[in-house]
């Protein structure tokens, strides 16, 4: 007796350390350089020390790499646990079809991210009422510039499209042969033009109508878009040879004061303060003025892209905790937007605690400015499926070298969309089911 | 119980004992995924669905029509030609001079087989920078006085094609000089005499004594370079992501961007199966060319 009684405090003993310290491990998937420390690292970090029960890793893969190794990773059902991944009528389609991510709509409703995620988003990471992905953070674009260039040479910022070709000119008479860097060697730099372009002609009804309705990429405001951009190439706005230059060059030029203006987003701030140095403050955004007479300012904001957990992950609870973490407590949202990350939802209290540099300060502001006459998407190309934005990333290069004419643009835009569209590999608009 | 080495079995399962590891490997690594790209070929399949519908020829049906796969065969055509051209040509060139260097000759072998070892992603890196606008190339063509030959290497669509064939030679010709320089080891110093003694000069020699000699070596060279010009990814996808436009767009980077990017692995299968019989096609004929000259 006394025997079986030292076996049963042995026995519980022995399940003791299992029961209180077991860990859950997940893998978290974000876009970035290996080796490269990012926000998730440290919000990982931090999670990790609050949450002895769980273990996040957090694995980065190169942009260029992201999909192409997500997808055979995630069907042989070995993928990460929590992803990020594009979001919008194209991209996840085919994951969401092919039942590879989990349904968020419980976890939407139990932990009231109503509160937090905007019905906008919602609407791009939702179908069949059902919520997909967490949309994290949101993400414009504005015409970056050098504020000591324009200052040199007696530039104002411009507020209207003549004023905005004054300026393109003086720079180009003052010896600067690539006013506006582009980097289109890389392609996908041109199509933040394109996206802010189309919206600026369309404005956010007329893409609406071409991502959920029956708009087509050859309406009227599309082909003027594309012949507009096409004009801005042929009077050297981009300099003589925009499409031989990588994005990285051209960043590296621009934070070098060789470029005086570039069209981009946040993500490149960080990278600007360990380039520039001290001469950060050179450096400011202002939007692009109206392309036309009457038109009217539309900043670009998209969500980059959304958090995904795999379905069948054993540590979805864990990721769901991870996520509320980053974007629902006010710790979690001060650190996005201290590294320059805007997260979804009102920024209230985070923004009071923030330190976010001046120059985010200024794309923001620049933002917020014209928001009221209504946002369209900064990236489109993240938002369509892959074979239009191959075909978008080629057709912006010929445009840009001439050999392609706006109406042929459109057109091969258009026929590679009806082809997407045919095969059911668009999302359809989106929306959660009321409980 | 166990097998008397010197018996008929033992002599039998001895070559295939030391074949199996590398036989295994080779099966799993390589032949059961080209047989599996052989079947996606005949699907529409997403690469993402658990189930792939068989669609016959359709996707091979499909490459007739498709007039990118024409451009990018028409690309890989002209890219492997160049590189042929430089790697077995120009190869057996320095490899011929080599030969006949002692001095230096470590240092300059060395140099040139160099660049074989760097990794294809630091290659790219290293000849992006130089074909900037504003880069090595064309500053160094300003210096000497040919500005006028100065370009954008990487943004003009008659240029990209070649200046990027040139980047993949400059990384692999290494290899082509070691593998003539072996050859022209082998070949018969008493020949050189003989035609020496004929009256021949330097450039005769080497025409009628170095070349048929150097036959069975050019083959091997010809083949291995042209597989290794059609496999290439890393280079064009590192520089130009087949740009400008599709000017540099070749068999390898369409089938990444279908099958890859674009989630039409059944249709990237088909490039893919196309472009293994495209390169077994040429080098049976290569050979078959080849061995119709020895008889």
């Amino acid at each position: 007796m006394k025997n079986l009684a030292a076996i049963a405090v042995f026995g519980a003993l022995a399940t003791l350390p299992g029961t209180l310290f077991a860990q859950t491990e997940i893998v978290v998937w974000v876009a970035g350089e290996p080796g490269q420390t990012t926000i998730y690292d440290e919000l990982a970090e931090a999670f990790n020390s609050d949450n002895p029960d769980a273990k996040i890793t957090v694995v980065k893969n190169s942009s260029d790499l992201f999909n192409p190794a997500l997808v055979p990773a995630l069907s042989a059902g070995e993928g990460p646990d929590l992803f990020t991944f594009g979001t919008g009528p194209g991209q996840p389609a085919a994951l969401i079809a092919g039942g590879l991510v989990a349904d968020l709509t419980d976890s939407y409703f139990e932990h009231n991210w109503a509160n937090t995620i905007p019905e906008g988003i919602v609407i791009q990471t939702s179908s069949d009422g059902k919520l997909w992905a967490f949309g994290n953070e949101v993400e414009t674009t504005g015409m970056f510039y050098n504020k000591a260039i324009f200052a040199e040479h007696g530039i104002e910022v411009p507020t209207t499209w003549a004023e905005m070709e004054t300026a393109v000119s003086k720079l180009q008479e003052a010896g600067y042969d690539t006013p506006i860097g582009l980097g289109a060697a890389d392609k996908w730099p041109i199509s933040h033009w394109q996206s802010m372009m189309f919206g600026r002609y369309a404005g956010p009804d007329g893409i609406e109508d071409v991502l959920f309705g029956d708009g087509e990429w050859t309406d009227a405001p599309f082909v003027a878009a594309s012949a507009k951009l096409q004009d801005m190439g042929k009077k050297g706005w981009f300099g003589p040879t925009p499409v031989a230059i990588g994005y990285g060059e051209l960043m590296d030029r621009f934070w070098a004061g060789e470029v005086p203006m570039t069209f981009t987003g946040p993500w490149v701030i960080g990278g600007g303060i360990e380039a520039a140095g001290d001469r950060i403050g050179d450096f400011s955004v202002f939007a692009v003025p109206p392309f036309e007479e009457g038109q009217k300012i539309h900043p670009t904001n998209s969500i980059g892209s959304g958090w995904y957990i795999r379905n069948g992950s054993e540590g979805a609870d864990v990721a769901v905790r991870f996520l509320n973490s980053m974007f629902l407590e006010t710790e979690g949202r001060v650190a996005l937007l201290n590294a320059g990350t805007v997260p979804v939802g009102p920024l209230d209290d985070a923004l009071a605690q923030a330190e976010m540099s001046p120059l985010a300060v200024d794309i923001w502001k620049t933002s917020d400015d014209h928001a009221a006459n209504g946002t369209v998407p900064a990236f489109l190309d993240t938002i369509t499926p892959g074979s239009l934005t191959t075909v978008s990333y080629d057709g912006l290069q010929a445009l840009l070298l001439d050999v392609m004419t706006p109406e042929e643009f459109t057109s091969e835009m258009q026929n590679a969309w009806a082809s997407s569209k045919e095969a059911g590999e668009i999302m359809l608009p989106g929306g959660i089911t009321a409980r | 119980m166990f097998l008397d080495p010197d018996s008929k079995w033992a002599h039998r399962l001895n070559p295939v004992l030391f074949l199996l590891p590398a036989l295994t490997i080779y099966i799993v690594f390589a032949i059961y995924p080209t047989l599996s790209v052989i079947e996606y070929s005949f699907t529409s399949w997403d690469g993402i669905s658990p189930e792939r519908e068989y669609v016959g020829l359709a996707n091979y049906t499909r490459l007739f029509t498709d007039k990118i796969f024409w451009e990018a065969f028409r690309n890989t055509f002209v890219w492997s030609g160049v590189i042929i051209v430089i790697n077995v040509g120009l190869g057996l060139v320095i490899a011929a001079m080599l030969a006949r260097v002692w001095k230096a000759r470590l240092l300059i072998q060395t140099c040139i087989v160099l660049p074989v070892v760097i990794s294809p992603m630091a290659v790219a890196t290293i000849w992006r920078w130089m074909y900037q606008p504003s880069g090595v190339i064309n500053q160094m063509l300003e210096t000497i006085g040919l500005g006028g030959l100065a370009t954008p290497w990487l943004g003009s669509p008659d240029v990209v094609l070649y200046a990027l064939a040139l980047a993949h030679s400059w990384s692999t010709i290494g290899l082509s000089v070691i593998i003539f320089l072996a050859g022209l080891q082998a070949v018969d110093e008493d020949l050189y005499e003989a035609a020496k003694v004929d009256g021949a000069t330097p450039v005769q020699a080497f025409r009628y004594v170095t070349l048929p000699a150097l036959r069975p070596v050019t083959a091997v060279v010809f083949i291995l370079t042209l597989t290794q010009s059609f496999k290439v990814f890393d280079l064009v996808w590192a520089t130009t992501k087949g740009g400008p436009i599709r000017f540099s767009e070749i068999l390898s980077t369409y089938m990444y961007k279908r099958g890859a990017l674009e989630n039409q692995y059944g249709y990237g299968s088909a490039i893919g199966v196309s472009l293994l019989v495209i390169v077994s096609a040429a080098t049976v004929i290569y050979m078959q060319i080849q061995n119709r000259e020895d008889r």
